[in-house]
């Protein structure tokens, strides 16, 4: 067995609060081999981006590494001199971070700081250094890097500045490279992209990786080895396959558990004659543009049907136009054209006094839990908001009420008298679902409402919905980028791609056999957390190229056929519709006309 | 590009100017004071009253009076198209030429004022920002609240006390030049570049020497908020995610210096312009105790005296001036940080 | 996205700083206060009244108790002069602390009036955008661009130099500040995601405007108002100073500053001392206490 490159023992980095010392990295140990894949996972605030910046002897001021040590190459990089730890930091050990443009200069040209990096570590001349960086562009799979070496960190997109980083973080070939949430923001496919091409670019410099993430999919499909951080310590340190399949610390078994549970099933179908609670036709919205007589084409023609006690997802990338959907439905957002039946009246045509009648029967919950409750609140002020502006009731009765919706989310009713600062994701993200569920509404939109949780509280709040969901028998539209929650929770899905839905079916219509080309890159993009079907072992074909076009300027023909593998003349001069077949419908000529 | 961005600032600087122009002439009429009881005395006899009255062009509408000022009927009075900032009620000269006369003083003052802070400024703040929260930067924190929040007239006249008065080593607060001197043959204005124009090194040093104790006076209050500042920012680059990951990939510290130096200068050239605006007007009291005949100092006298034409010169000539300082200094930092566009 | 709020994003600024700082700026701050409240009645002589004893320097520090002492043992026939007596024979202590009922009453007043006027348009321009609002910010920022000290001026001295007319043309340089403010903090909770759950609750714009949004933008203007009220003393003094603000005799800083202004070159250098001290003192308090309000709302 050959020495591993990378032994961390016992390290420890602390806070100073006006409390005393604070501890998120609490004595830390593990190795890693040299070619390794190794996965740092654990809960937001568990201390994983302080254990990767620690490694390599840096803490976010005011921060400070208390103890412990990082051989590298038999040396506690902790104890060298400035200059010797910088010499290594970037020519053997490379790392990359989440939020890519905030870590580049926003004032210096990308090829710049790309080869300020490579000059730092192999000298050389200016010209030699912008060579490398287009050289590094390129190989991190980016177009035309002679262009791009030249443009500023916010021209650049978050795909693309991560592509930049690790274009500077590999420019040295390190032995090692501390990726520490590298996809976080960034769409599915573009995730997917990323990935694969940080993987083979590592396979060519022989690097191995410290992969630093909240996400099981990108464990299950990456990593040879699962490290679990668990307030500040490592709890459990396993193969991937045995992690998945055996975890063995009850916080591993709790972040697990829906997927071992509910396993390969499907949620049951609701019954073929309930009721249609809720349709939008023709649902168009156009947001104009200052000094401009275009127009930006965030919803076009959709249609949806939701039964009494149904969820249906809605599923697409940023800019696919979801989220305007689900607040065309709620009226936050006046559709420009189309309808909105909701019990027989259609929302769309109320007026903003008598829309307000039905805010109690129709309800959202956003994506961000902190920003969505007023922070100078109490929790009983603000479930006691919409009681105050719809119920009769007098003031203990809806504190009762409160205190049983808060229940019902399962939340102690000792929060009633906090505020919100101090509580976690999860928690606010329950309280938002307990003052939508207060009035007892019919319908609910959940927009996004589990992606900034870490994987417990997510996959809890998965739990509660579907609970929720079979207790009350509420309807909802569940949009999310995140397949996997809806595989758990809907039983219809509908892919959205640039303001229009590309197919509409059941889930598991749609998720095991989907037909349109662009639900197929998606969910071949998609990361499912399991080991045994590895992305890494099984290369897919290359899913989407280029650009997603501009909602301003829209193709003529299929809006996806630039990017198609699939497409013909016919695509892209005609414009497809939504025809319906076997109980789902696909947007796509040549999936209805057989041909793929 | 470039051109267009100063063009469209400029015309906006414009506008900004004739509506200011407008609701000064308008609010200093509005208000209960009698410019006419001012000058010919309260106990003048009706007629007297009148013809001043009719002297000052103050019989005629409002609004009349407006479109005069503004210069639409030069074959009245040449106005504000024609170039001419009217005449002074109380030394009937020609407004710009009166303040052609005290500005370059006020600007002298103040440029140099600010050169002094800047100098200080830079380095104590960005020192005190390498380590936060060490004595040293509490040291210098404390100075810059303190010094940011002090009336600047008494500290001029304890320098004056302390060093003319006491020490014997600052000249007395008599002017820009000692009262016996005979100033140089004015061409710019301003008596340091004047005094070495005409060949007179001995003035000039005299002159400085004049200088030292105001621009000394406003340096030290100027120094606060301009050290508070590059403190700031300097901890806000060094604290930034760029820095952070500029030091985990190994780049030497002389590399990250810049990145943190560059950050954090782009953000300090607003404030820097809003203060020297704000200090074009705020000189006035330095220029009192110190006599020395600035723009801050005509505005005092021009409104003591209701000279209306006076006032409504100086409030323009200084709120061009700063937009103008605005501008040059969102120039400068649209050339620092590529992120500001045009 | 929204940023997670993780472990490692602490807090960027050591939290714990100088909070004995904040403490002295309070003690200052109260001192004041009190002072503004009762300061004219406490004093050994009645602040707007002369002695004979003109322009008496004021005794050293050793010398107090003694003379202390044979006032109350009534072989010093008048209470002794703290801080001396200027040209025309005022008691310095006695007006140095009849002082705040000018300086501060006017600070206060002033910044109460531009706080209330300056949040209620910032709220209006920033949570309803139209062209009325529109024009509010021109006018505004044509305001703003008025030079501050000769605008004072220039108001104090045409509408007469009464303590109420300071009082408006204190607050009118000050209003467009506060509008700023406002208005740019309403802009950025206006899109919060509370404000758009009210609106799914059923909220009127008006409720959410006053009830979600205005309270949340407040911090910044609240936070302003110290270091405004600082300013506005200075101001207050600073326009006594050129002699555009209050008429003497009555007690006021930057008057008995004035005052002392033409001796001090002789060195008589009592009468400006004491006040300045006091406005010193005063408006440090302030920046003090409004520094550390502005470190509690960073630190959220």
């Amino acid at each position: 067995m050959a020495e591993p490159i990378l032994k961390v023992r016992n390290l420890a980095v602390g806070y100073p609060t006006p409390a005393g010392m604070l501890q998120p990295v609490k004595g830390v140990s593990f190795d890693i081999d040299a070619r390794e894949v190794v996965g740092l996972v654990g809960d937001a605030g568990s201390g994983k981006s302080t254990t990767a910046l620690a490694l390599l002897g840096l803490a976010r001021a005011p921060g400070k590494i208390m103890g412990g040590s990082v051989k590298f190459d038999g040396r506690n990089l902790l104890t060298l001199p400035d200059e010797d730890i910088r010499a290594i930091r970037g020519r053997d050990i490379g790392i990359i971070v989440q939020n890519p443009r905030a870590a580049l200069n926003p004032m210096l040209k990308v090829g710049r700081q790309i080869g300020n990096a490579y000059a730092a570590h192999n000298g050389g001349s200016a010209s030699d250094a912008r060579a490398q960086a287009i050289e590094m562009l390129r190989m991190v799979g980016i177009n035309d890097p002679e262009r791009r070496v030249d443009t500023f960190a916010h021209e650049l997109s978050g795909g693309m500045a991560q592509r930049a980083l690790i274009a500077m973080a590999l420019s040295s070939r390190p032995r090692l490279l501390i990726a520490d949430e590298p996809t976080s923001g960034l769409d599915v496919t573009i995730q997917a992209q990323f990935l694969d091409q940080m993987w083979q670019t590592v396979q060519m410099t022989g690097s191995a990786i410290l992969l630093v993430t909240q996400e099981l999919g990108v464990i299950a499909n990456y990593c040879d080895r699962v490290l679990v951080l668990h307030e500040g310590r490592i709890v459990e340190d396993a193969p991937v396959r045995q992690f998945f399949a055996a975890p063995r610390h009850p916080y591993s078994q709790d972040v697990l558990r829906l997927y071992r549970e509910k396993g390969s099933d499907y949620p049951a179908q609701v019954a073929s004659g309930a009721p249609v609670l809720m349709q939008a036709k023709g649902l168009t919205k156009n947001f104009p543009i200052r000094h401009s007589s275009k127009v930006v084409h965030a919803v076009d023609q959709v249609a949806l049907t939701i039964r009494k006690g149904e969820a249906v997802g809605l599923v697409g990338e940023s800019g696919s136009g979801k989220t305007t959907v689900g607040r065309c439905l709620v009226r936050l957002v006046d559709p420009t054209d189309g309808t909105i039946l909701f019990g027989g009246t259609d929302l769309s045509r109320l007026s903003n006094a008598a829309m307000r009648g039905y805010r109690s029967r129709v309800q959202i919950v956003f994506q961000d839990p902190f920003d969505s409750v007023n922070p100078r609140w109490t929790i009983a002020q603000i479930l006691d908001e919409p009681l105050r502006l719809h119920s009769t009731d007098d003031a203990a009765a809806r504190r009762k009420r409160a205190a049983e919706v808060l229940a019902l989310v399962n939340l102690p009713e000792a929060l009633l008298d906090r505020k919100p600062k101090g509580l976690g994701a999860g928690a606010l993200q329950r309280i938002n679902i307990a003052r939508a569920l207060i009035l007892r509404p019919d319908f609910m939109v959940l927009d996004e409402p589990t992606s900034v949780l870490a994987p417990r509280a997510r996959n809890a709040l998965i739990a509660l919905l579907a609970r929720l969901q079979a207790e009350l028998g509420i309807s909802f539209l569940f949009i999310s980028h995140d397949l996997t929650t809806v595989r758990f929770l809907c039983q219809r899905v509908a892919v959205m791609y640039l303001g229009q839905i590309v197919e509409e079916g059941s889930v598991e219509q749609v998720f095991s056999a989907p037909q349109h080309p662009y639900s197929r890159a998606l969910l071949s993009a998609h990361l499912f957390p399991d080991p045994t079907h590895r992305r890494v072992d099984h290369p897919e074909a290359a899913a989407l190229q280029g650009e997603i076009p501009s909602p301003i300027d829209l193709p003529k023909g299929c809006y996806l056929a630039s990017r198609c593998g699939f497409a013909n003349d016919a695509c892209r001069s005609t414009p497809q519709v939504l025809t319906q077949q076997d109980g789902r419908a696909v947007r796509c000529h040549r999936v209805v006309a057989g041909e793929i | 590009m470039l051109l267009k961005y100063v063009l469209r600032r400029l015309s906006i600087g414009l506008v900004q100017l004739l509506g200011l122009t407008i609701s000064v002439f308008f609010l200093i009429r509005l208000l209960p004071a009698d410019p006419v009881s001012r000058l010919v005395g309260m106990n003048a006899s009706k007629e007297a009253y009148a013809q001043a009255q009719a002297q000052l062009g103050l019989d005629r509408p409002v609004l009349t009076q407006l479109s005069i000022y503004l210069g639409f009927q030069p074959d009245v009075s040449p106005g504000l198209l024609q170039g001419s900032l009217g005449v002074s009620w109380v030394t009937g000269s020609q407004v710009t030429a009166e303040i052609a006369s005290y500005l370059p003083v006020t600007l002298e003052l103040v440029t140099l004022s600010f050169l002094f802070a800047f100098a200080v400024a830079v380095p104590v703040g960005m020192l005190s920002a390498l380590r936060p929260g060490g004595r040293a930067d509490k040291g210098v924190f404390l100075y810059s609240l303190f010094a940011g929040s002090q009336p600047e007239f008494w500290w001029g006249l304890l320098f004056v006390y302390v060093f003319f008065f006491k020490l014997g080593i600052a000249p007395a607060p008599l002017g820009r030049l000692s009262p016996m001197t005979t100033p140089p043959p004015p061409m710019t204005g301003f008596i340091l570049i004047d005094t070495l124009l005409a060949g007179q090194p001995k003035k000039f040093f005299e002159a400085a020497h004049h200088l030292m104790l105001p621009v000394l006076n406003l340096t030290f209050v100027l120094s606060g908020p301009i050290i508070k500042m590059v403190r700031q920012n300097m901890l806000r680059a060094l604290q930034s995610d760029f820095v952070l990951y500029a030091n985990s990939i190994g780049l030497p510290r002389k590399v990250v210096a810049r990145y943190a130096l560059r950050a954090a200068m782009a953000p300090s050239m607003t404030l820097i312009g809003i203060l020297y605006g704000f200090m074009l007007s705020g000189a006035v009291l330095v220029e009192t105790v110190f006599s020395l005949g600035g723009i801050g100092q005509y505005a005092v006298r021009s409104v003591l005296a209701f000279d209306y034409p006076a006032i409504q010169g100086v409030v323009l000539i200084i709120t061009a001036i700063s937009l103008v300082v605005y501008l040059l200094l969102d120039l400068i930092h649209a050339a620092i940080d590529p992120r500001i566009a045009y | 996205m929204s940023a997670l709020p993780d472990i490692d994003a602490l807090p960027a600024l050591p939290p714990k700083r100088a909070d004995w700082l904040f403490r002295i700026g309070l003690v200052i701050v109260i001192t004041v206060t009190i002072l503004a409240a009762i300061g004219p009645y406490i004093g050994p002589y009645d602040p707007m009244l002369t002695t004979v004893r003109v322009a008496q320097p004021p005794p050293s520090l050793v010398e107090i108790p003694g003379l202390l002492t044979s006032w109350f043992a009534g072989t010093l026939p008048y209470p002794p002069h703290f801080m001396g007596t200027d040209v025309s024979g005022y008691d310095i202590f006695s007006r140095v602390i009849a002082a705040p009922r000018t300086d501060l009453v006017i600070a206060l007043t002033a910044n109460f009036l531009s706080l209330a006027v300056g949040v209620f348009l910032g709220l209006i321009a920033g949570y309803f955008r139209n062209v009325a609002t529109e024009l509010l910010m021109r006018v505004s920022d044509v305001m703003q661009s008025f030079p501050v000290f000769i605008s004072a001026m220039v108001l104090v001295t045409l509408a007469g130099r009464s303590t109420s007319n300071i009082v408006i043309a204190l607050a009118f340089v000050y209003i467009p500040i506060y509008i700023r403010l406002t208005r740019a903090e309403v802009l950025s909770q206006k899109s919060r995601g509370f404000v758009e759950a009210a609106r799914a609750m059923g909220n009127s714009e008006i409720a959410i405007a006053l009830r979600h949004v205005l309270p949340n933008s407040l911090t910044p203007a609240l936070i302003q108002s110290s270091v405004t009220i600082g300013f506005a003393i200075l101001l207050t003094a600073g326009l006594s100073f050129v002699g555009a603000g209050v008429r003497p005799p009555t007690p006021e800083w930057g008057l008995m500053i004035s005052t002392g202004a033409n001796t001090i070159i002789l060195g008589e250098w009592w009468p400006s001392v004491f006040p300045g001290i006091a406005i010193s003192l005063t408006v440090f308090g302030f920046a003090v206490l409004g520094n550390a309000l502005e470190r509690r709302y960073e630190d959220g």
